[in-house]
């Protein structure tokens, strides 16, 4: 029976991790993936990520996925596409297929891998062709190029629905409305914005009664639910859908850690059924460690290093790395970690009430219940310049709200203008003397595209407004339009001035528009004219 | 004793209830009211409904219908979703054609390399 | 205080569950006590076989009684579908030496007056169109069948509920209580219950259960395997082996097909008690079905599992009291074969409770056959 050094299962962020630390330090590795492309959910994300440099914040999804895939191919990983492991025996023995071909190998380390699924509620009607995982929506646009519908109702407003939503906008289709059972939208505030400004409602403390339709879905019932989460009779609202897309969690993909042998447990906080394992990643059965999705619903930044703890277990049972070096290594791959998991989105936040942010200003309630911060909340933020600073020239206008790690923004002004405090989770502020060149790197560099530049004394009675764009096809200098306020209800007339684009905004075109004075902190979307209404 | 661990004669006829249409596993097509049914009859583990009615044994061996099944069950029992356990996953994680399964040792010799 | 049974049964597989229905059927009504769910042992994992072909002797008169008396009118009896099917069993041969133990297994059966025949090649065709031509004859026993082993025990365990019968689930036997030289009761990890009279059922758990007042049995773990297929039109309904024990199975009124198969090692698998798969069966099962049917060969296997067969030295179950411990009964070690006559075990064990006696002589069961002669 042929032997591997190191099989990995799954060559998502958190598989291709663990392979390429391990490979780091000598190890041999082959990584298995069931799908045709490498990178797991990597590829289908095309929005940029949060964090530090370290976490690759500001990157897009895709563009780690295939860098991860080169420094793989570097160190000589071996990648086998649509191979199925169909199970692990005694003795980290491997049976794999691939097409009609099966092979028997032996490991001397397993890291699983497998990720997640996305769970699914029922409802009258959720079995109906048209109803599907945001996920699998994702897919469709941002990997086949196909529209999964084009009336969409997005179930659940965590990370996963609102970033989706984004991209079901971006590939053309009409988001009709975000629902969820929560009183409060689950995912970040920015992702939420993003979407509310173009004019997509969330219902909040709704749930979907009934998805109706013949042969797919023609439409779909949501109804509000009260504080026992029981249906609010009279409130039904009947929406002219034909895809509902559900985002309504990830269940961690344990079945085959559990057929390998390892122990599980019910762990609500990590996603529900997960395999036990130290903070090495190393799961009951000696030799087998777990990471990413499977071993606890997170964020791909953390995924990768969650991969890279189970890649060096693996390189130190082999003798690949030394305990003091490894023990080194591990010390940072935990701090970066645990920097991930800080702020109000982090580990054992799930459910709580915040009322206020680190800093404790009062956090903005229209953000969490309408998915956009209301004009009259911004201005108490430290990243809002008083009026004084924005009727002197251009300024940055931060429009963030809540603790996330996150800092790319601090980088990005070369001119130092923009602060953020000893944690990475501070809000960001700006520093007295603002230098802004409008260069607009800030612009484009924030993952939540929350700045925002602004000249309030551009001319006599008008502003200038800078905004970041990612919507085909990209409106050009002179274009006129409407300027739509943070709730994309159409406030006014607004006048491209320039579009920018740079290789280093990486796809973020930072538009400058002309809005009457008065709209100088009202606008914040540019709708072309010609474009539909999307509201009544 | 435990007392929760007693099952007993159960009282009375099974009532059916408005959504017992509604479907839970959708491979095998097991409803909300074939559960409430078995529950009824005095069954009270993921793994007996499972036997008794089929859940999760489908072509997707209960990949989506696992977890609802769990929140349904334990919801109709007031338990906590850990307490009516978990069906074992087994091999081959996804389905596998007999021929291919049956080829290991003898397969391959003309290519003589593995995957 | 504990509280005070007629009749204790340990372990609610389908033995227990069987004995606990027919003793309410007689008006006791048993507390089962069962460690795990109900029907996780051997009785969710078997290959659903109702047969008598191939027998034991010492078997056949409960497995032709099952067959003529109970199996017949059971899901009705009992209210729910076992979908028992009465489809004949062929026991299937390839080789001149296949059909010669098949033919000496023939002729000593009729002897004991079960009825089935040798029948050839062409025959096994008619029989069973889908049977590949290598075949050359075949054991038939129309009379045999197959049913649904997990709704055979879950309708005879709702059935004793529905008519009086208790169950404790999730507690483990810890001690049997002997008071006075005579069975008491048992000690759980939960608690005690008294009853004068404690059947052990418990499957491949029932060497330590009659370990605990003394008692050993020859007996010892295999494991086992079966493969599940996805579900495909219904093709046949006949119990299938073959002379070569390589494989055997049948077709699920679902569709799918349920085979069990042999690496030859099983004797010796089971070496730190742990209930795996191993790497090696199913390709083995495969290999031999597609021996048989070749046209199979793009049938999925959605999933393989293991089961354990508590098998005894002398290849037949110990049934019935325990002469020296006044109160305890046995109703274990069915060595693979207990599914096909459970009802009739269930039935002769509740007479022999209830009545002292029971139709059907269990003698040949008891566990005295292993003790020195006296």
């Amino acid at each position: 029976m042929r032997r591997v050094e190191l099989a990995v299962v799954g060559a998502g962020p958190a598989g291709l991790s663990a392979a390429i630390e391990a490979a780091r330090h000598g190890v041999e590795v082959v990584v298995f993936d069931e799908n045709q492309r490498p990178g797991g959910q990597l590829f289908k994300q095309i929005h940029k990520f949060f964090g530090s440099k370290e976490h690759r914040a500001r990157e897009r999804g895709f563009r780690i996925g295939e860098d991860l895939l080169k420094e793989a191919r570097e160190l000589n990983v071996t990648v086998e596409l649509e191979t199925v492991v169909s199970g692990i025996y005694d003795g980290l023995e491997l049976v794999v297929t691939k097409n009609d071909r099966v092979e028997h190998l032996r490991a001397n380390a397993v890291v699983i891998a497998t990720g997640a699924s996305e769970n699914m509620i029922p409802f009258p009607g959720w079995t109906l062709p048209g109803v599907i995982g945001a996920g699998a929506a994702q897919t469709m646009c941002n990997l086949h190029g196909v529209k999964p519908g084009k009336n969409i109702l997005m179930v659940g407003s965590g990370n996963v629905g609102v970033v989706v939503g984004l991209q079901l906008i971006q590939a053309g289709c009409s988001l009709e409305a975000v629902i969820d059972a929560s009183p409060r939208v689950g995912g970040y505030g920015v992702h939420a914005a993003k979407i509310a400004r173009t004019g997509v409602p969330f219902h909040l403390r709704h749930t979907i009664k009934e998805v109706y339709g013949k042969d797919r879905v023609e439409g779909a019932v949501i109804v509000e639910v009260d504080e026992k989460w029981q249906p609010v009779p009279g409130s039904e609202k009947d929406l002219k859908v034909d895809t509902v897309c559900m985002a309504v969690g990830l269940s961690p993909m344990y079945q085959l850690s559990k057929i390998a042998g390892c122990e599980t447990v019910e762990d609500p906080s990590r996603g529900g059924v997960v395999p036990i394992c130290d903070e090495y990643g190393a799961t009951t059965v000696p030799g087998i460690y777990v990471a990413g999705d499977v071993s606890g619903i997170e964020e791909a930044s953390s995924a990768m290093i969650g991969g890279k703890i189970a890649g060096a277990s693996a390189a130190l049972k082999q003798g690949y790395l030394a305990q003091d070096v490894f023990e080194e290594r591990y010390a940072a791959f935990r701090k970066s970690l645990e920097q991930l998991r800080q702020g109000q989105f982090g580990h054992g936040m799930k459910g709580k009430k915040i009322t206020h942010t680190q800093e404790g200003i009062e956090v903005s309630e229209s953000l969490l219940c309408r998915g956009f911060v209301d004009e009259s909340e911004i201005l108490r933020f430290p990243g809002i310049p008083s009026e004084e600073i924005r009727m002197r020239g251009l300024t940055p206008v931060i429009e963030c709200t809540q603790n996330i790690p996150c800092d790319p923004c601090r980088e990005a002004c070369v001119k130092g203008c923009i602060r953020i405090g000893e944690s990475i989770t501070d809000l960001p502020s700006l520093s007295k003397e603002v230098q802004c060149t409008g260069c607009g790197m800030c612009v484009a560099a924030c993952p939540g595209q929350a700045i925002f530049l602004l000249n309030q004394n551009y001319s006599d009675g008008e502003a200038l407004v800078v905004l970041p764009y990612e919507f085909q096809p990209l409106p050009e200098a002179g274009d006129e339009g409407t300027a739509c306020d943070r709730s994309g209800n159409p406030v006014g007339k607004a006048k491209v001035l320039k579009v920018q684009k740079a290789k280093t905004m990486d796809g973020t075109a930072v538009l400058s528009m002309i809005v009457p004075r008065e709209l100088a902190m009202t606008a914040r979307f540019f709708r072309p004219s010609g474009s539909e209404e999307r509201r009544a | 004793m435990a007392e929760s661990n007693r099952r007993k004669a159960p009282e009375g006829e099974y009532v059916p209830k408005a959504d017992d249409d509604l479907l839970i596993c959708r491979c095998e097509e097991v409803s909300q009211g074939d559960i409430r049914r078995a529950l009824h009859q005095g069954l009270r583990t993921m793994n007996e409904i499972k036997r008794e009615t089929r859940l999760g044994m489908g072509l997707c061996q209960g990949q989506t219908c696992t977890r609802i099944a769990r929140a349904f069950i334990a919801r109709e029992l007031g338990v906590a979703p850990g307490e009516v356990g978990l069906p074992t996953p087994r091999t081959p994680a996804r389905p596998v054609p007999m021929t291919v399964i049956a080829r290991d040792g003898i397969m391959d010799e003309a290519a003589g390399e593995g995957i | 205080m504990a509280e005070t049974n007629d009749v204790i049964i340990i372990g609610g597989g389908v033995i227990g569950c069987s004995i606990a229905y027919y003793l309410t059927k007689k008006g006791i009504k048993p507390l089962v006590i069962e460690k795990r769910e109900i029907g996780t042992g051997g009785s969710s994992r078997n290959g659903g076989g109702v047969r008598q072909s191939a027998r034991d002797p010492r078997e056949l008169p409960l497995a032709m009684h099952g067959v003529k008396n109970l199996w017949p009118g059971l899901s009705e009896e009992l209210g729910s579908d076992v979908e028992y099917c009465q489809g004949g069993n062929l026991r299937m041969g390839k080789t001149e030496a296949h059909i010669k133990f098949l033919t000496a297994m023939v002729e000593s059966q009729k002897k004991l007056g079960l009825e089935l025949e040798m029948v050839d090649g062409d025959r096994v065709k008619e029989i069973l169109p889908y049977a590949s031509d290598s075949i050359i004859g075949a054991s038939w026993c129309p009379t045999d069948g197959h049913g649904n082993p997990m709704l055979t025990t879950l309708a005879f365990y709702k059935k004793a509920l529905e008519k009086g019968a208790e169950f404790i689930v999730g507690e483990s036997v810890e001690d049997v209580i002997i008071r006075k030289g005579k069975v008491a009761g048992v000690r759980t990890d939960g608690g005690t219950y008294d009853a004068p009279l404690v059947i052990n059922a418990a499957g491949v758990g029932a060497r330590d259960i009659a370990r605990k007042v003394g008692l050993d049995i020859p007996m010892q773990p295999r494991l086992v395997e079966v493969i599940v297929t996805d579900q495909q039109p219904v093709l046949f309904d006949q119990m299938l082996g073959t002379a070569g024990s390589d494989f055997y199975g049948h077709q699920s009124k679902h569709g799918s097909f349920v085979f069990g198969g042999m690496t030859g090692w099983e004797d010796r698998e089971f070496y730190d008690h742990r209930q795996v798969t191993k790497s090696n069966t199913a390709p083995a099962t495969c290999r031999a079905i597609l021996d048989y049917f070749p046209w199979m060969e793009r049938t999925n296997v959605v999933r393989a599992w293991s089961g354990i067969l508590a098998v005894v030295a002398d290849g037949v179950p110990v049934m019935g009291p325990a002469e020296e411990l006044p109160g305890f009964y046995f109703a274990s070690c069915f060595c693979g074969h207990g599914y096909g006559i459970s009802p009739a075990v269930g039935e002769q064990m509740a007479e022999l409770v209830a009545e002292g006696r029971s139709t059907l002589p269990l003698d040949a069961f008891r566990f005295d056959r292993f003790l020195p002669k006296n």
